[in-house]
């Protein structure tokens, strides 16, 4: 695995767990009181900063465990450098891709919410949810095209 | 369209360069061992850059690394 592959895996495995907090907590604020607007704004505040803060964090330590696991495989103390190649900023680019379709997609169906009779709550917390699962099907997508192999166009 | 793909004689340059490895050849062109293996394998084509930058690197033209041919006709 590349660093870039290790980097997409922690960045996968970061926005699973946060999206199962805030299905956890949403679900049971849902079914204990139902939508409390204070309560909810406090959760996509955890939400959007633990999103932003996990991942730099994560990469962060992705990067100096790596380094360490270079060193001791190459017993040596010379500095590794990660290269992102042409390859790797493509595979980027076609994730952030699918990112944006599934997020727009998202947000058509948190709109149709309002054709339901539901309040903007309920949309706004749509529009989080399909976010993070737009984010983690990019991911996927990433690495499903490491895998696979990726071509222009 | 007919189907034609990016093919490539690396690995046999490789070979005739001293057994040159994908590490050797990726740190000369600037990028990762990863994308070596996956240019050798026919599962990316490169850019004209890098490609060039490879031809560089075992000194032959163009031509004698990359081919675009149908999947029945040899590289």
């Amino acid at each position: 695995m590349t660093y870039r592959e290790n980097s997409v895996t922690v960045s996968l495995v970061s926005y699973l767990l946060i999206l199962g907090y805030y299905l956890v907590n949403w679900l049971s604020m849902y079914q204990a009181e139902g939508l409390n607007s204070a309560v909810i704004f406090k959760l996509w505040a955890i939400v959007i900063v633990a999103g932003i803060g996990l991942n730099i964090v994560g990469n962060i330590l992705t990067s100096i465990v790596l380094s360490i696991v270079h060193a001791i495989k190459t017993n040596s103390d010379k500095e590794v450098r990660f290269v992102e190649d042409e390859r790797d900023k493509l595979i980027d680019l076609k994730g952030v891709k699918v990112s944006y379709i599934v997020f727009a997609i998202g947000v058509f169906l948190a709109m149709l919410s309002f054709a339901f009779d539901q309040p903007p709550l309920v949309m706004f917390s749509l529009i989080i949810f399909f976010s993070l699962t737009a984010e983690i099907i990019g991911d996927i997508a990433q690495l499903y095209l490491y895998r696979s192999g990726v071509r222009y166009g | 369209m007919d189907k034609r793909r990016v093919r490539n004689n690396i690995r046999k340059l490789r070979f005739y360069h001293d057994e040159m490895t994908q590490e050797q050849l990726a740190e000369m062109v600037g990028v990762t061992r990863q994308t070596i293996i996956a240019i050798e394998a026919a599962k990316y084509a490169p850019s004209l850059e890098l490609a060039f930058r490879i031809a560089l690197a075992f000194d032959v033209p163009l031509q004698d690394v990359f081919s675009y041919t149908a999947d029945e006709e040899p590289a």
